[in-house]
Parts: structure tokens; C-alpha cells; sequence
């Protein structure tokens, strides 16, 4: 949803680090996005090839995107591990649940709502 | 300096290097949050979120709780809209402040937008704050503000499957607000299964069914927050 902004963000981050370290380019980008981001991968490319294409350090770049997995923890019996996820035939959808796997307690989330610049690679001038 | 630290490595001409970076581009939102928060506890006033699609009646909901708690509490509204003061100005015919935040393009309020509105509020002369978000059940869900309790409103008019559509926000929500109860039938709309659905998928949060228009169950949505 707000795809564009993100990753004006993430171009800014990586530009003041790239400059920080006087680097002549950057090659490529890794990014790490969890899985109770509203983020879609694809959008967030698609930004960052027109938005790099504007600036000569990033021009060319790579952006490498890995999606992570969340983690839930009960309150009550301290599970911690995958959402739970009910696979409802009336919706023909799978909706998750804060329903505790184990107990039947409420979970909570404790991962999952990064948007991570993991590593930049750069080539030195 | 210490000889125990060698010579800084500097890249050569044409050298390809990594940096571990490990920056997260919503963390810096997360902080600010919690900035918000220890400011808000330090005047001792309570910030509740409430957010919604556009048109769902959040707005009404607030008002329906000022009718009932202005005689106990002082109040503001933070009114979060990409453009006008239409709704700010409804609020502050309730004899309460308002601050309009215009968000412009953008599809939530954030963290940073919301510090600067609390700035404009004497906050001593407080003791609770509604935040309003902008018309919208996907992006608000990625962006606390800093708030003690959080109220999530649907309408029957968004049709059966709003709430299974957009299950993560309400996975935040203390409470669950399913409005304009009075037009379920003409919508086909069960308000029932709209309420196992927000249970199935936070089973801690409270489900209040309202009329905000008539007033029906806003007594019920102040007491899950525990304002009553």
C-alpha cells in the first residue's frame, strides 16, 4: 500500500550510507521484509528501479529481497513458532488467528513487522 | 591511540566491499511511538487509536463517546485526513479541541506526524486524546502512534467479508466495532458472523455491535476501553 514511500525511505538510507563510506557506486542492496508487513515485494522492485534510475550512485543497482517468516509467543503457555493459520471453506481463504496453537491462549506477535536493509555492496572509489 | 586497534580498512579504488547495514526503515517509526507514549504518560492522558475504512463512521463513533465522557474527561481529537478540516470542525462543535492532520497523499497517520500534533496541544489541560486515523484497514496496521488502547470500526455497508479480507489490523485492536447494525438487513449482512470472524481472529479483543447515528452501544465501546 504505501509501496512508493517505503522505498524512498530505503533509497535515502542506502545513498547516505553509500556517501558516508565515499563509495563511487552501489552495486546492490539486500533487503529483508517480514511477513506481517504490508508490503509486497514486487511493488516495492518496481519503486526501486525508477526511483534508483534518479540517482548516478544507485543507477544499475541490484535489489535483492528476501521475505521472513514471523513469529507468534502465548501469553499463557509461551509457545513460541508460526502463526496459526484456519483454512475457513467458507471464505476459500486462510485467515490467521492470535488463537494459541498449543493452549488456546492469545498469542502475540514478536516478529515479522520488519522492513530490514540488511547489506549494501559497493564498489570504493 | 590504542595498539591494539590496527589501521582503519579503507576501500581501494574499484574495490567491492560489504556493508552490514541491519537497518530497519520501520523501526525509526516504532521509536518515535514509543516517544509518544512515555510523553503521553508523563501528563497522565490516555490516547486511544481509532481506525476504519473511509466512511465507517469513525468519526460519529468519537463523537458518540465525547457526548458521554465530556463531563468526565478533558478532550482533544487528533483528525487524520489527506485533505480538509471538514471532520475537525464537526468535533469541535462538541466543545472540544481538534487538530486536523492532513496527510496529503499519504495512506496512514505516523508516528512523527502525530508528535507534532500533540505539540500543538496543552497537554497538562488533558486527560484524553482520540486519534482518528486516515479512511484506510491495511496501512494504519504498520504504524503505531503511541497509543494506550486501540479501537478498530467496520460498518455492515463494507459487506460480509471485511473483517476475514483484512485480518491483520485487527489483530491490534483492543476493541472491535461493527456499526450501522440498524441497516444489516437491508445490507444481508449477518452481524453475527461478522462478530465470529473478529473473535476467531483476536480472540482477547472486545466486539461491540453499534448504531453510532442513534447512539446504540457507544456506552458499551467506553466501557471495553475501560473509560467508564
Amino acid at each position: 500500500m504505501h509501496e512508493y514511500s517505503m522505498t524512498t525511505m530505503i533509497v535515502e538510507a542506502v545513498l547516505e550510507e553509500a556517501r558516508r563510506h565515499g563509495a563511487e557506486k552501489v552495486l546492490e542492496v539486500e533487503l529483508a521484509i517480514g511477513e506481517f508487513t504490508f508490503l509486497n515485494p514486487e511493488q516495492v522492485e518496481f519503486w526501486y528501479k525508477v526511483l534508483s534510475e534518479r540517482e548516478s550512485l544507485l543507477k544499475g543497482s541490484k535489489l535483492k529481497i528476501e521475505m521472513r517468516k514471523g513469529s507468534v509467543r502465548c501469553l499463557n503457555c509461551g509457545y513460541e513458532g508460526n502463526i496459526t493459520l484456519l483454512d475457513d471453506p467458507a471464505y476459500h481463504v486462510i485467515v490467521p488467528t492470535l488463537l494459541c496453537p498449543e493452549c488456546g491462549g492469545t498469542v502475540k506477535i514478536v516478529s515479522g513487522r520488519e522492513c530490514t536493509i540488511k547489506r549494501i555492496k559497493l564498489l570504493g572509489r | 591511540m590504542n595498539p591494539r586497534i590496527k589501521d582503519v580498512v579503507k576501500a581501494e579504488e574499484g574495490e567491492i566491499y560489504d556493508v552490514e547495514l541491519e537497518a530497519d526503515i520501520l523501526e525509526s517509526n516504532r521509536r518515535i511511538a514509543e516517544e509518544n507514549r512515555s510523553l503521553l504518560r508523563t501528563y497522565n492522558v490516555t490516547a486511544v487509536d481509532v481506525m476504519g475504512p473511509t466512511g465507517t463512521g469513525k468519526t460519529t463513533l468519537i463523537e458518540g463517546m465525547i457526548r458521554l465522557l465530556k463531563g468526565r474527561f478533558r478532550i482533544a481529537v487528533l483528525k487524520g485526513d489527506l485533505t480538509t478540516t471538514i471532520d475537525a470542525e464537526t468535533i469541535i462543535r462538541h466543545g472540544v479541541e481538534a487538530v486536523p492532520i492532513n496527510t496529503g497523499k499519504e495512506c496512514h497517520l505516523d508516528a512523527n506526524l502525530v508528535r507534532k500534533a500533540l505539540q500543538k496541544l496543552r497537554l497538562e489541560d488533558l486527560d484524553l486524546i482520540f486519534i482518528e486515523n486516515v479512511g484506510n484497514l491495511i496501512c494504519p496496521a504498520e504504524f503505531p502512534l503511541g497509543s494506550e488502547k486501540r479501537v478498530v470500526i467496520v460498518s455492515v455497508t463494507e459487506g460480509p467479508y471485511t473483517i476475514v479480507k483484512h485480518p491483520f489490523i485487527f489483530m491490534d485492536a483492543d476493541v472491535i466495532v461493527i456499526n450501522k447494525i440498524d441497516l444489516a438487513e437491508v445490507m444481508g449482512v449477518d452481524v453475527d458472523k461478522l462478530r465470529a470472524d473478529a473473535e476467531k481472529i483476536n480472540p482477547r479483543a472486545k466486539v461491540v455491535p453499534t448504531n453510532c447515528r442513534s447512539g446504540e452501544g457507544v456506552e458499551e465501546v467506553v466501557k471495553a476501553l475501560g473509560l467508564m
